[in-house]
């Protein structure tokens, strides 16, 4: 055993260097909401948690896990079938949609949760249809949690439908000829090749679809369902109860990080990256008359239902309130959303570029491992994360008050919690996965032989990365960048409790007019993230092509 | 000496796969070498440790005199001025020609003169504006081979430079190559599984397996005196003469020794020094050769001779020189 | 393409800076400007034209937090000491009553308010003060129900409702203070008797907001809903032809009004217990209940002026005087938890 002990450390000790400790504070820098936040399970839930296990526990768990499941069946169903279609086949309109596929990502799915409720409400387009068609007809009633699986599917497939476009899109003709060639047709080969290939882009696709709808508050609560998420809020605010609050978080949270690491451990020994030497990229097969028309209306269905629709809802009421718009307040809301959604993804690229690399080059596994921990923020809902950077923030915040009046006897205000500098490092710990993930991708695709040339012509690693990875990597950090931005843009619950005075963003806007029961002022701000989400994504659909 | 190495030892895994054990060798400047062997030999890990790109786990390695990789040193890849050829070229597909060219070089007029030379030595001097990917593979190789030189290294290592082409092409690509080496007199380590290819072009082959080096010798050396039946067979079909078969053709074995002959080396003709009757079973004409399956004492084997086998039955035989004896 | 990136960083960079200087200047003391930070749930243009008034009025800038009163709370109390909030606005009496109960406020001293708002409307220790009134009214629809079947908030309570009530979800805080106010007025018993009855009437599950159950009102989905009046007046004067006549169809019914009065809510203001700018906040709240200002809330919002002197809105007059619940309003935050407790054991959603 202390033999072991030494040989153990006198590796560590050769092998811990500064980029270790580089990756270690960064992780560290990342995980201290989360951490504060697990922390809170040793504590314990408040003691309204019998209560609160007895009467509404079950029937929360029951919902989410059903909205959990129909989610992930019919964001897969919708993301899957249109990647393969837009990929392997050609047929009219096939362009447009690949990029149109993507759009419902710049609506938040609480605004298309509202405007559904518009469009099957009493007087609207659905139920004015069915009045027509007879007088007798029912109101469809989407407001129930059916409804809300099938309103949070149609704004969230497209998690999916990006992660298996771009395995598909690399995926080498050889494979489906080798399928072809022992006697399994293009459908077969579909099922027992393709799918099984691309099941670590599809289940990560789907974890990001889970993640969303184990977050989402908004659109639950417009809809009436009780979640997960609302037991949060509810042990937080309707009992006072911040403990209960933060010990179902962290509950959230072990359950999530557990799902990964089980699907993770399963795939461990499978590989799923075939060595696509040379190996032709996929040709399309061109469908021309009514089956090519039959596959339009198939892969444009996600886009009616995800975009068009909820768009056009929006633009409806945008019209009937447009004269009351003040535009001075809105162009400056705007400028403000743009300017802090612009910093958090400059921000959040460069933190995951550094924790990557730092992660990369230092030479303990462990710790290597370690910044993964660094993805975490992304399962946690926004409100918690809210609080687990408010409170330990604001213990700095108090201690540079007193230091600063001991010390230089000034006053001086909340610098961190009281500025943007807190709701920015809070949209660091949410969002950090979400352009850590691309840019991991993107630096398995660069070739280490391409770093190792660098270096063996004498360049360390600093020159490497500047010269080498960072020109290569660009694709793959514009495309972060820009997804990281659309959350930001999007984000509301974290905002709501973090944002300093005199700061107003799209999000909120929105969000306080549809509360206040103003839907229709708030198609406004809605539209403008749509606008606003709408040209990075067709940008970012460039790059996944090129690339 | 120009790199000397020392009891190098390597595994990966936490020591589950041993990559390398006990390796030692040296090489000096200007020679050309290869290092062969088969697909797990370790051949492109002793490169590498080389190179500087892995650290060995134990053993040393001094390159013009100075230590440069121990169980506790290590000087960077990047400081080693070894220069390295990549086995997919690993051109940077983001800088033209000339900037893959001038990639290690300091900026200065001087740099960009290099550059030029080192196009015009690789044959390819109006090629300095285009990118990789417009490159043919053999022209891609010879980018870089060019990068790899304009650092001037004394000590180049090439892995597996010609295992992406077909035939016809490397014979003439190793040509090429070899010559553009001689005529910079830099100390070539070809790392390759192919025999021919290091026959052509090394003044010594290293021979690793599994992990251990077997021999290190010129090719004729090689040839002549393999250490190992391992080495032997690397360049032809051995046969593996057993006591009793050995006093069929009336020779003695002693003991603890093993007995091999190349199949080639068996014949028919009247002048060899150990001959036994055997029965031919079938003759089958192979072009160069003749493929003859002869039983000796109830054993079947192949032989491969220059002329038709008699029918029925003949003298079969062989010389003593061409006799290979391993062990004590 | 590096060019772009470079002008997005430039670009977000000085935003950025740009921020940060205004916030400190704001948040320091050191600077001669004066100002008040207003922490508020209300989110209305209306106040967004009072503040500006202020503003003119007075020279005093007004700074503003916008969230819900639950994290308003929170970040006050997290902020302690050292909280830049001078004032905190809510939209119902339990978040005041919860705010004082934590130590955020402090007791205010000022003649003119406690001679403008009614007493009932104050808190017991003057830490804070309601500046408009909503009332929670049962709104019937016209062809199948006559007011004369209504009565009391408890009769809802009866089987002959089956079916027939609308209401939203008991996340919402106007049924947690309805309920509220009946634990304090009946005892916790019969008000959780209450709750399950009207679970037993329910029309459909709890969803959506106030203005929709008066739509499914309309529709036909049940004969009753409980909403508050601001959101009917705003329905009655909407640009959605469908909200409009949906109000239409429904009449209001003020329940009652033989015993304790109909239940109130206020939206109110108290000033912070660490208020950096204490004279500012009463200032600010004096101006909120001066008559100009409350004139402005009628007209505009919908909601019940505190200010005597002031007449509410033409289509609140129209609706007639009714009796309010005098109960202290301070109760509804002490028994904000169990109302929600209660509620979760009945089964309301």
């Amino acid at each position: 055993m202390a033999a072991r002990f030494q040989t153990y450390w006198q590796k560590f000790r050769r092998n811990f260097d500064r980029w270790s400790v580089v990756a270690l504070l960064l992780t560290l820098f990342i995980i201290v909401p989360t951490v504060f936040l697990l922390l809170q399970l040793i504590d314990g839930p408040g003691e309204s948690w019998g209560h609160f296990v007895e009467n509404l526990l079950p029937k929360y768990l029951q919902n989410s896990l059903y909205l959990a499941v129909v989610c992930s069946v019919l964001t897969l169903l919708l993301g899957v079938s249109s990647a393969w279609f837009s990929t392997r086949y050609d047929f009219p309109l096939r362009r447009s949609l690949e990029w149109l596929l993507i759009l419902p990502l710049a609506i938040p799915s609480y605004i298309t949760a509202y405007a559904y409720a518009g469009v099957f409400d009493y007087g609207g387009p659905v139920e004015s249809l069915l009045q027509g068609l007879s007088p007798e007809a029912a109101k469809v009633d989407i407001m129930n949690i059916h409804g809300l699986a099938m309103v949070l599917s149609v704004s969230l497939y497209p998690y999916v439908y990006v992660a298996c476009r771009a395995f598909f899109l690399h995926q080498s003709q050889s494979l489906i000829e080798a399928s072809q060639v022992l006697g399994q047709n293009q459908v077969r080969s579909f099922f027992r090749l393709i799918l099984p290939l691309a099941r670590p882009a599809i289940v990560g696709g789907v974890i990001l679809v889970l993640m969303e709808v184990l977050n989402d508050y908004g659109a639950a609560k417009y809809f009436g369902v009780n979640t997960f998420t609302t037991g949060i809020f509810k042990s937080w605010f309707g009992y006072e109860e911040f403990n209960t609050a933060t010990y179902l978080a962290a509950l959230l949270l072990v359950i999530i990080f557990s799902l990964i690491l089980i699907e993770q451990r399963q795939r461990r020994r499978k590989r799923f990256v075939v060595d696509g030497k040379g190996g032709k990229r996929l040709a399309r097969i061109r469908l021309r008359g009514t089956r090519g028309f039959l596959v339009t209306a198939v892969v444009g269905l996600p886009v009616v239902l995800g975009f068009l629709i909820p768009v056009a809802q929006l633009l409806y009421w945008a019209v009937q309130v447009y004269s009351q718009v003040a535009w001075g307040e809105y162009f400056s809301v705007a400028g403000q959303s743009l300017a802090i959604a612009g910093m958090a993804a400059a921000l959040c690229v460069i933190l995951a570029t550094a924790l990557l690399l730092a992660g990369h080059w230092n030479r303990l596994r462990w710790i290597g491992w370690l910044t993964k921990l660094g993805v975490l923020g992304y399962a946690i809902p926004g409100a918690v994360i809210a609080i687990g950077v408010y409170i330990p923030g604001l213990v700095i915040d108090k201690w540079l008050i007193r230091t600063a009046e001991a010390t230089f006897s000034t006053k001086i205000g909340l610098v961190l919690t009281g500025t943007v500098i807190a709701l920015i490092y809070a949209y660091i710990v949410r969002f950090l996965a979400v352009a850590f993930n691309p840019i991991s991708a993107g630096k398995q695709k660069v070739q280490n032989s391409l770093l190792e040339a660098s270096q063996s012509l004498g360049k360390g690693p600093w020159a490497t990365f500047f010269r080498i990875e960072l020109p290569l990597l660009q694709p793959a950090l514009l495309g972060a960048f820009i997804l990281v931005f659309i959350d930001v843009m999007k984000e509301l619950p974290l905002t709501l409790i973090l944002k300093p005075y005199n700061v107003q963003t799209l999000a909120i806007e929105a969000y306080q007019y549809a509360s206040d029961e103003r839907i229709m002022e708030a198609a406004f701000p809605s539209l403008t993230i749509v606008a606003v989400g709408v040209l990075p994504v067709i940008f970012l659909n460039r790059l996944i092509r090129q690339d | 000496m120009l790199l000397t190495i020392n009891g190098l030892d390597k595994s990966f895994d936490r020591g589950k796969v041993r990559a390398l054990c006990g390796v030692s060798l040296q090489l000096a400047a200007g020679k050309t070498y290869s290092i062969l062997g088969e697909s797990g030999s370790g051949k492109t890990t002793l490169a590498r440790l080389i190179a500087g790109l892995e650290r060995p786990d134990r053993g040393q390695i001094h390159y013009q005199g100075n230590l440069i990789s121990s169980e506790s040193q290590h000087v960077p890849a990047e400081k080693r001025a070894i220069g390295y050829m990549f086995q997919h070229y690993a051109l940077f597909p983001h800088l033209t020609i000339a900037q893959n060219i001038a990639y290690g070089l300091k900026k200065s007029p001087r740099g960009r003169t290099v550059v030029e030379e080192m196009l015009a030595l690789v044959n390819l001097p109006d090629y300095g504006g285009r990118y990789p990917h417009e490159l043919s593979g053999g022209q891609q190789q010879r980018v870089a081979l060019a990068r790899a030189l304009a650092m001037k290294p004394r000590l180049l290592l090439l892995d597996e430079p010609f295992s992406n082409l077909d035939t016809s092409l490397r014979v003439d690509l190793r040509t090429e190559i070899f010559a553009i080496l001689q005529t910079t007199g830099v100390c070539a380590v070809f790392i390759t599984h192919n025999a021919e290819d290091a026959m052509a072009i090394s003044d010594e082959v290293i021979v690793l397996k599994a992990g251990t080096l077997l021999q290190q010798a010129s090719p004729q050396a090689l040839y002549a005196r393999p250490a190992r039946p391992y080495v032997a067979r690397i360049f032809d079909a051995l046969l593996e003469l057993s006591a009793p078969l050995l006093a069929e053709f009336g020779y003695s074995a002693q003991a603890g020794r093993q007995y091999f002959l190349r199949s080639h080396h068996l014949s028919f003709a009247s002048e060899n020094d150990y001959r036994t009757a055997v029965t031919v079973h079938k003759s089958a004409f192979m072009g160069k050769y003749y493929e003859i399956e002869v039983a000796v004492a109830g054993q079947v084997f192949r032989v491969q001779s220059p002329a038709p086998a008699p029918e029925g039955t003949g003298e079969l035989g062989w010389k003593e020189s061409d006799l290979l004896v391993f062990g004590e | 393409m590096k060019k772009i990136i470079y002008i997005l960083f430039l670009a977000v960079a000085m935003t950025a800076c740009q921020g940060e200087t205004s916030e400190g200047g704001e948040t320091t003391e050191k600077t001669d400007e004066q100002v008040v930070n207003v922490y508020t749930h209300r989110h209305y243009d209306v106040d967004q034209q009072l503040f500006a008034q202020f503003e003119e009025e007075t020279g005093i800038k007004v700074n503003v937090v916008n969230a819900n009163a639950d994290e308003l709370i929170q970040k006050m109390e997290a902020e302690g000491e050292a909280s830049p909030a001078d004032v905190l606005i809510t939209v119902d009496a339990g978040r005041l009553a919860r705010a004082k109960d934590k130590e955020l406020l402090q007791p205010v001293q000022s003649e003119f308010l406690e001679k403008t708002i009614p007493a009932h409307l104050i808190d017991t220790d003057k830490q804070w003060f309601a500046l408009t009134k909503r009332a929670r009214v049962i709104v019937y629809v016209k062809e199948t129900v006559k007011p004369e079947e209504l009565s009391t908030y408890e009769a809802l309570a009866d089987p002959i409702w089956k079916g027939r009530i609308l209401i939203r979800s008991s996340s919402n805080i106007y049924n947690q203070s309805l309920l509220a106010s009946l634990i304090a007025n009946l005892g916790e018993d019969a008000a959780r008797g209450w709750a399950e009855g009207v679970v037993e009437n329910f029309a459909r599950t709890p969803k959506g907001n106030d203005r929709d159950q008066v739509k499914a009102a309309a529709a036909g989905d049940g004969d009753l809903a409980i909403v508050n009046t601001y959101y009917l007046g705003r329905m009655l004067n909407s640009e959605d032809a469908v909200e409009a006549n949906a109000g239409k169809a429904v009449g209001i019914f003020f329940p009652n009004q033989e015993d304790r009065g109909a239940h109130i809510n206020i939206s109110g203001a108290g000033v912070a217990r660490h208020a950096p700018n204490q004279e500012n906040a009463v200032k600010f709240i004096e101006f909120l209940a001066s008559k100009e200002a409350q004139e402005v809330f009628a007209e505009a919002n919908y909601e019940y002026p505190v200010n005597p002197e002031v007449e509410p809105a033409e289509l609140l007059q129209s609706w007639g005087d009714f009796k309010e619940d005098q109960l202290p309003l301070s109760q509804l935050g002490e028994f904000n938890k169990l109302a929600n407790l209660t509620f979760d054991v009945v089964g309301w959603p």
